[in-house]
């Protein structure tokens, strides 16, 4: 072949596959790099999506003072976990003990002065009982008779009066025994400490804007679940629903429905900046969950998906232009 | 027959050499071009391909990629709630001006990725580790961030600088597709991404998602522009809106139509008037197959396997050269030269017209021939 003779066709053959080796080697679409992490994915054929935050079943307690007052001493530390009417802190309680002292004292005298009286009492019965066996009217006298009569009935009165007083000194000796009590300042309920902002020393005022003590209870905790406004007719309630963990999306947290918030709200974009903006608004839906083997924390982020009824409300898909209609010509 | 034709093609060396450099030239020029034309335009896309995310959703009314409408931040679960859809991922896209230590300023585009998946990110990283962005302040840069903000003694792993006067450390150098733009590109994580823009209303720019499979990509794009009103598209249609816009706005695409058709022209005029002549120079030779007894038809087959074959070896040539060309200035990613067997094939074509066409004109001389001229 006379062809193959010619070193330019040689030249033009390499040409040809150098051009289709670098081809072969450049145009190739490299697929896309698997994600650090699964993406959330969702469990059910028809779904609504929403983003939601763990938080604690109740809402958490901002433990105040019921007096202004020294604290002098804290009996918890963040973490603990307290139970109903534990101790939490005690404030300055100096004032009322001294007080306690002197209204203790003051039950005593009272106590020995019934006592006194009791035997005041018996003295005069047992004179009138005398008085009143004996027969002879010369003997005793109506007058003598009468007079420790009145002694006695005004003897019972004055122990009558005495035990009042006493009373009164043993209400007074508890109300300050209330008070007491009062300043040290107790857990409404069972919960964690998520938070303490005082120590001891520091002076506390009912009505601060940062709590004291923050109490919550972080043993069981629930989802709450943002949902766009534009989706909101798509959630049924009862619906299950699932969340995930970011970063952790392959396990999947079943939900149980609890409700759904009768208010719509403004949703937050939490980007920890001083003040959040407002977004859009959000349907807000509460799901309870059990423990997951692995932690879980008040405040996370979880991604939501919330099944959606088949039978529930059409897609609301923006209604398309219609062709207006052609008005006949007058 | 044959045989006499590719003698008489090949005989006369100094014009053999003449077609075939013409040929070559036009198609080098051609290829050229071309692919540079292509190139630039596949840069102008590469915000698209260098996240390469099969998704887009971002607001309806958008031209380009690089034209963010943030959305409302919900769109995410939005996107999530249509059926079809396997995942879907916000992305921050947004220009943003970085001061370096050394006191100069660039414009970058800041691209935050979802934190816990990081999609969009690039496949390969030419230093560090990709994750390390999940670390705090950390930032990754393209490798053309690299060579504009100041090249590899002034940018390297460790190095800090500020965005809107925020700390930004650099843990990786990612190898992506240069942009036509060249703004350097620096990776983050979305929230952050959100911490270092200055305050907006609305900070989402996309949302990138996955159609399950067994679900058509285009079939799903419909469903969520139809049940969210927000314009999503594959990112295939994406990169195509991009070029258009570019092709639209901009002056290349007359630029390189321009040159791409000048080469054609030159190419043909060249290729036409030298077949011509040697077709002219080889009349007596004609005459003398044509007193011979050869047909007029043997005679246009004669000339169009010269034509085709001339043609053809410049083709080769000419494509060879010019993947040269390209493989050597193009393999760093700095000159815009993408080859596709499109482009090579649409050359091959105006190639076999350019040959058809000058092979024409010698075969209407041809027939005209008088057998008489050998004795002339």
């Amino acid at each position: 072949m006379i062809i193959l003779k010619r070193f330019s066709v040689w030249i033009a053959l390499a040409g040809v596959s150098f051009a289709g080796w670098v081809l072969m080697g450049a145009n190739k679409i490299e697929p896309m790099p698997t994600p650090v992490s699964e993406p959330p994915r969702s469990p059910y054929e028809q779904t609504v999506a929403a983003s939601g935050i763990i938080e604690s079943v109740n809402e958490n307690v901002r433990i105040a003072p019921p007096v202004a007052g020294l604290i002098t001493k804290m009996f918890v530390a963040v973490g603990d976990q307290v139970k109903e009417q534990a101790p939490l802190f005690q404030l300055d309680d100096r004032e009322l003990r001294a007080q306690l002292l002197t209204r203790d004292a003051a039950i005593p005298p009272l106590q020995a002065q019934i006592d006194e009286q009791k035997y005041r009492i018996g003295d005069l019965d047992t004179q009138l009982r005398r008085l009143k066996s004996v027969h002879d009217e010369r003997a005793v006298s109506e007058d003598d008779l009468k007079r420790t009569w009145y002694a006695l009935e005004v003897a019972k009165r004055a122990q009558q009066r005495l035990e009042a007083t006493l009373k009164q000194a043993i209400a007074q000796r508890d109300e300050v025994a209330i008070l007491l009590d009062r300043l040290t300042v107790r857990a409404p309920r069972e919960g964690t400490v998520l938070q303490v902002n005082v120590r001891a020393g520091e002076y506390a005022t009912p009505g601060a804007s940062e709590p004291l003590l923050l109490l919550g209870d972080t043993q069981r905790l629930q989802v709450r679940a943002d949902v766009d406004e534009v989706n909101a007719p798509m959630v049924a309630p009862q619906a299950s629903g699932v969340a995930s963990l970011k970063s952790l999306a392959g396990t999947k947290i079943p939900l149980t429905f609890v409700r759904i918030e009768p208010y719509v709200v403004p949703k937050k974009s939490l980007t920890g900046d001083n003040s959040e903006r407002v977004d859009t608004r959000v349907l807000q839906i509460i799901y309870r969950f059990d423990r997951p083997p692995f932690p879980v924390y008040a405040g996370q982020q979880v991604d939501v998906f919330i099944q959606r009824q088949p039978a529930g409300p059409a897609a609301p898909a923006p209604r398309p232009a219609a062709p207006r209609q052609q008005e006949p010509a007058p | 027959m044959n045989y006499v034709a590719l003698k008489m093609l090949f005989g006369d060396r100094a014009k053999y050499l003449m077609l075939l450099c013409g040929l070559t030239f036009a198609v080098m020029l051609i290829v050229q071009q071309g692919s540079i034309f292509w190139g630039l335009m596949i840069w102008s896309q590469s915000s698209v391909s260098n996240l390469n995310v099969p998704i887009w959703v971002t607001d309806p009314g958008i031209a380009q990629v690089d034209e963010v409408k943030p959305i409302a931040a919900t769109a995410v679960d939005r996107v999530r709630s249509v059926p079809g859809v396997e995942w879907a991922v916000p992305l921050y896209k947004g220009l943003l001006r970085a001061r370096l230590s050394n006191g100069d300023y660039h414009q970058i585009t800041l691209t935050g990725l979802e934190s816990s998946t990081l999609i969009g990110r690039p496949a390969e990283v030419l230093e560090g580790r990709f994750e390390d962005v999940l670390q705090p302040d950390a930032v990754v840069l393209d490798q053309w961030a690299v060579e504009r903000m100041g090249g590899p003694d002034v940018i390297k792993i460790g190095t800090v600088f500020e965005l809107n006067d925020k700390l930004a450390r650099v843990v990786a150098i990612a190898k992506t597709q240069k942009s036509f733009t060249n703004i350097p590109v620096v990776y983050t994580t979305y929230e952050r991404a959100i911490r270092y823009v200055p305050r907006e209303r609305r900070t989402l720019s996309y949302v990138l998602a996955k159609a399950k499979d067994g679900v058509p990509v285009a079939e799903v794009t419909k469903r969520i522009h139809e049940q969210t009103g927000l314009g999503a598209f594959t990112a295939e249609d994406f990169g195509w809106k991009t070029i258009g816009w570019v092709l639209k706005n901009t002056g290349i695409g007359i630029n390189f139509g321009t040159t791409i058709l000048l080469g054609f022209i030159v190419g043909m005029a060249i290729a036409g008037q030298t077949f011509y002549l040697f077709t002219v120079e080889n009349l007596r030779q004609f005459g003398a197959l044509k007193a011979m007894g050869a047909s007029t038809w043997t005679l246009a087959r004669m000339i169009l396997l010269q034509a085709f074959t001339v043609g053809l070896t410049g083709y080769g040539v000419g494509i060879g050269l010019a993947t040269v060309f390209g493989f050597f200035t193009a393999r760093s990613g700095g000159l815009p030269f993408i080859e596709t067997w499109q482009l090579l094939l649409l050359v091959l074509v105006a190639l076999l017209a350019i040959c058809t066409f000058s092979a024409l004109i010698s075969i209407i001389k041809l027939a005209r021939l008088e057998p008489a001229i050998v004795f002339r």
